[in-house]
């Protein structure tokens, strides 16, 4: 008998979190153990399928935080607390844990781009002795759009945490402006031993990934994750493809130095 | 001199404006020939004519400036043409070959390059010509028929009393359909807007599909592959002094067997109903007395039709307003 | 060692063979081309030999055999799903050696691509036998000789078509349906030794090339119909799909369908964003990824020159020009 690695896996629904209007977080029953940074295939099965970040876990449960974008994503935020989703994974390479032991850890991210890191933030909550030091550049469109707003509070209490948003409203009396902004200050001293996360759409990580390594980041101590259209997370759809490398298999979370040479 | 002009006319030698001059007019059913005629024609042209052809609208030949009194020679010249282009086809001559055309009444049956050559085509409309000059040839009824391949009528079989239009039914085979959406945005774009993507897969209205065959063109993964051919009939169509008009849609979806038989039913009809008193009625003026309901059962009578056929309930011709006070103003007037 | 039947005798062969197998092969089918009056060359299932075409390349290739174009996945009911009800009988595949080679390629990436073997192709793939035949000629736009996959070896069977005569190598376990049949221990399988076409796969490539203007010309050339990777037997791209029926919602299925990276939407993400806009710039990911990219991967290029993307390209784009012509860009940039 072969194993069928497209058969998903039913995983009931525990919790329904609404980070914000358009991202919602589903906790659910399962045991799949995923690296920090891996991804699933979410599915709800005559609607659709798509790979989603775990942005947190624990034996016997996972977290997705899913942005109403589209076909399933609307469908999905349409679920209640006892429903079904079914999901097979995880999939992909995540973050290489080892290479920030003990190092200054940066993460950057933009957007739903915390999503992917914040089970790596939450580890090292957990664990804060792993890394020297870790600091946290994130940033929204505006304050409306902050994701795990009561995860940030709790990690103002071990890490430097920056947040800043695009578009203040009235209310917002912290930072504002693009992430690119504020590299100089989370870079602080003795940068060239830093480690670098950074996550978020396209552009986000180019210029910010610049701006870093314009502020004596080797480029070999940073990391990107990437986002490409995928159909089947294990190597087969072609449509994550760049080069001769396959986004689902060697990523998505990319060392700087590979990722500046995959070239669409 | 004297000349009988209703026997050369019948002869397809015209009165021309030289007195003393006649001519020819040679047939090209379906409007392709081979090469070697070109020869015979430029014979004739040379050592008859005044050295020069003219192509005419309907994709023969007239051979201007021959003498009355050369008529018999250049039957004989243009025997070989004759014996070729109609003879092969199966054109019945009771007279013989050599004695020119019998009949010019009933016009040559032009088509459009057809499928010998154009991608869009979707038949050899040269061959079906062929079988309609076979059923209806010779004849002096005035009648014009053309075959196009395919709906941009490149032949204007919407200018003809009978025009023919190919179709084809598109089939669709689900399990190579990739959804690409290539043949759905055409025929919205291009055709009628038949085909809609529901469930990732191509859904063809049948009434709204013209046969054009664009979809099957289209499908890079030979989802679309070619049914039967079928063809849409226009008719009455004319220009002329009297209420010019393009020809509308008569039967759909007709069979090849369907098509002849109407065409030759249609003898039938003007038979019945030609007005002996004028010289020559044509055919769409005697609809315009007879009515839609007349011609469509004197056409249909006896025919076998085929299940797929769709026919007119009923036919309606915009008409020309010929008192120029009605529309026309005079903007030059004080 | 040969053994060596008549058609008659290796018909009798195939009539034995089909009571163990379905054979499957390159089959004519009359006027399903999709031009009117043209046949198409396809994959389908044979009853004789007489079904076989050996005369001519098929559109598309051997690979539908095992990865269809479009392939159900798992059937869904209101609270359960399962997988097709899938006993795929054991099947003899007739190919040329370009095709047989491309199978290789399918498999290293459906069977050892990742650290997942596609369960899906490797049903299909377990109980698939190939049978190759020989060319007897090379056809317009083969380069097979270029690619080095004109030869080939590990097939079940493999046969050259020698006038009324066929010259059979069948592995040992399809041995036993040729006993007793003529045997020659001298004649071995003959590979087709020369194209009409070269190409030089270039050395150095690199993504210096990428924004090199040679893609430019595609830009403007390319209509993005997908037809060079429908067509060409090693593409492997495709696409899920989920649906539920229209006469019952509570029921549906997944599928995947063939996909392509010259057609709109290959790389399309939530929120619009999309990478190689460009016509240029696809031609450019399909050919590295044909002789550069795949053989990074496996040493081994993907491309195995049967030239159906130059067959089937409706606007005349030839991909062995365009790789004879990046090695002029490369020499020249280096
Ligand atoms: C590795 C990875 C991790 C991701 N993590 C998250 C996450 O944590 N949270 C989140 O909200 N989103 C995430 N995404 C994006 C998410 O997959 C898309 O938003 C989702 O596919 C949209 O599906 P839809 O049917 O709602 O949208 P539609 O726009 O209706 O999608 C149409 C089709 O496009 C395809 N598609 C569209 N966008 C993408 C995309 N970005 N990636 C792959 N396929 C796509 C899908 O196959 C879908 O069938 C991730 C994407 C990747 C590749
Ligand atoms: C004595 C009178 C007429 C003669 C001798 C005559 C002759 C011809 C001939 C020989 C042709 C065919 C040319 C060819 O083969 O290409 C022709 C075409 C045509 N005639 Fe006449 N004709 C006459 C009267 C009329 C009248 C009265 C009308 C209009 C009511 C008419 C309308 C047309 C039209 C529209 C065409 C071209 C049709 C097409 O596009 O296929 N003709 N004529
Ligand atoms: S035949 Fe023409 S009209 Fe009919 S579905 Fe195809 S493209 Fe549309
Ligand atoms: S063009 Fe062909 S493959 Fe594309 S949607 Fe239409 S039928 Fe399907
Ligand atoms: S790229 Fe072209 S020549 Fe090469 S295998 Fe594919 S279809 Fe054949
Ligand atoms: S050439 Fe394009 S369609 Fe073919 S396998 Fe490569 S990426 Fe896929
Ligand atoms: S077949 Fe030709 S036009 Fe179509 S996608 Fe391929 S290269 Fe472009
Ligand atoms: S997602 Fe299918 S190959 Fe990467």
């Amino acid at each position: 008998m072969i194993t069928n690695p497209y058969l998903p896996q039913p995983a009931e629904i525990i919790s329904i979190t609404k980070e914000t209007t358009t991202d919602y977080t589903f906790r659910l029953k399962t045991d799949i153990q995923p690296d920090f940074g891996q991804f699933v295939e979410v599915s709800i099965p005559k609607v659709g399928e798509a790979p989603i970040s775990v942005s947190n876990a624990q034996p016997g449960w996972i977290e997705l935080t899913i942005r109403r974008v589209g076909h399933l994503t609307n469908e999905l935020h349409e679920l209640k607390p006892g429903d079904l989703l079914f999901i097979r994974g995880p999939y992909g390479k995540g973050f290489p844990k080892e290479q920030y032991r003990d190092k200054s850890l940066i993460i950057a991210a933009g957007g739903t781009g915390l999503a992917p890191v914040r089970n790596l933030i939450n580890y090292y909550y957990q664990h804060p002795g792993e890394v020297r030091q870790l600091s946290l550049l994130m940033g929204f469109k505006t304050p409306e759009d902050i994701l795990f707003k009561e995860d940030i509070e709790k990690w103002r209490s071990k890490f430097q945490v920056l947040l800043t948003v695009d578009k203040e409203s009235p209310g917002w009396s912290g930072h504002v402006g693009l992430i690119t902004n504020f590299v100089k200050d989370a870079v602080g001293e003795n940068s060239s031993a830093s480690r670098v996360i950074i996550v978020g759409p396209p552009l986000m990580m180019k210029f910010t990934s610049q701006e870093f390594i314009k502020y004596n980041i080797p480029e070999e101590n940073i990391w990107l994750s990437f986002e490409r259209k995928m159909c089947c997370g294990i190597g087969k759809c072609g449509h994550c493809r760049i080069n001769d490398t396959y986004v689902c298999l060697e990523g998505p979370v990319f060392p700087y130095i590979t990722a500046k040479n995959l070239l669409d | 001199m004297s000349v009988d002009t209703k026997k050369i006319k019948k002869n397809a030698y015209r009165v021309t404006k030289t007195r003393g001059k006649t001519c020819l007019r040679v047939r090209v059913p379906g409007g392709h020939l081979p090469s070697q005629y070109l020869e015979i024609i430029k014979e004739i042209a040379d050592k008859f004519g005044n050295g020069t052809v003219h192509l005419t609208t309907r994709q023969g030949f007239e051979i201007p400036g021959i003498d009355f009194s050369s008529i018999e020679m250049i039957n004989q010249l243009i025997s070989p043409m004759i014996v070729g282009l109609e003879k092969e086809i199966g054109v019945p001559l009771a007279n013989g070959f050599d004695k020119g055309y019998p009949a010019a009444g009933t016009r040559n049956v032009s088509a459009c390059i057809g499928n010998r050559v154009c991608t869009m085509a979707n038949c050899d409309t040269t061959a079906l010509a062929q079988k309609i000059e076979r059923t209806i040839f010779p004849n002096d009824f005035h009648v014009k028929i053309a075959v196009t391949g395919c709906p941009n009528d490149c032949i204007k079989a919407h200018m003809q009393d009978i025009g023919v239009i190919a179709q084809v039914e598109p089939l669709y085979d689900e399990t190579r359909c990739i959804s690409c959406k290539a043949c759905v945005k055409n025929c919205q774009k291009v055709a009628t807007g038949a085909l809609t993507m529901g469930n990732y897969k191509v859904e063809r209205d049948p009434h709204r599909c013209l046969g054009c065959g664009e979809c099957i063109l289209k499908c890079p993964n030979a989802a679309w592959t070619r049914g039967n051919k079928f063809y849409r009939l226009v008719i009455m169509g004319r220009t002329g002094k009297r209420n010019p008009r393009l020809a509308q849609t008569f039967v759909q979806w007709a069979s090849e067997d369907v098509v002849l038989g109407v065409i030759k039913n249609m003898y039938k009809y003007i038979d019945k109903h030609i007005d002996r008193t004028l010289e020559k009625e044509h055919v769409g003026y005697i609809f315009d007395r007879t009515g839609y309901n007349e011609f469509k059962n004197v056409v249909l009578e006896g025919i076998q039709l085929n299940p797929e056929i769709r026919i007119a309930t009923f036919i309606n011709f915009h008409g020309s307003i010929y008192d120029s006070q009605i529309i026309f103003e005079n903007v030059t007037k004080a | 060692m040969a053994y060596i039947l008549t058609h008659a005798e290796f018909d009798t062969v195939l009539q034995r063979l089909k009571q163990d197998y379905i054979l499957i092969g390159p089959v004519r089918k009359k006027n399903k081309g999709k031009f009117s009056d043209a046949d198409l060359i396809t994959y389908g299932q044979i009853e004789s030999l007489s079904d076989l075409e050996t005369n001519g390349k098929s559109q598309f290739s051997a690979k539908e055999t095992i990865f269809p174009p479009s392939q159900t996945l798992f059937y869904f009911t209101e609270d359960e799903y399962r997988e097709p009800k899938f006993e795929p009988q054991k099947r003899i595949v007739f190919l040329r050696a370009c095709d047989f080679n491309a199978i290789k390629r399918l498999d290293l990436l459906f069977l050892e691509n990742g650290q997942f073997v596609d369960a899906y192709y490797k049903r299909l793939r377990e109980k698939t036998h190939f049978f190759v035949f020989g060319c007897e000629k090379s056809y317009e736009n083969c380069f097979c000789v270029s690619t080095g996959t004109n030869q080939c070896e590990g097939y079940d069977a493999f046969l050259n078509f020698k006038g009324e005569k066929i010259n059979l190598f069948p592995s040992e376990p399809f041995k036993r349906y040729f006993a007793g049949y003529e045997e020659n221990e001298d004649i071995l399988p003959q590979f087709i030794e020369r194209n009409h076409i070269q190409v030089d796969i270039p050395e150095g490539l690199s993504t210096k090339i990428y924004d090199h203007p040679y893609w430019d010309q595609y830009g403007k050339r390319c209509i993005g119909c997908g037809r060079c990777n429908f067509s060409c037997p090693t593409c492997t791209c495709f696409t899920m799909q989920d649906i539920f029926y229209r006469d019952n919602k509570n029921a549906g299925e997944r599928r995947r369908v063939w996909a392509s990276c010259q057609v709109d939407g290959f790389t399309d993400m939530a929120g619009g964003h999309s990478y190689r806009k460009q016509q240029g710039e696809r031609m450019r990911f399909k050919v590295m990824h044909k002789i550069h990219d795949f053989a990074k991967r496996f040493n081994m290029h993907m491309c195995v020159g049967c030239g159906r993307c130059d067959d089937v390209c409706p606007e005349y784009i030839s991909f062995s020009q365009c790789i004879s012509g990046l090695k002029g860009v490369v020499a020249h940039d280096n």
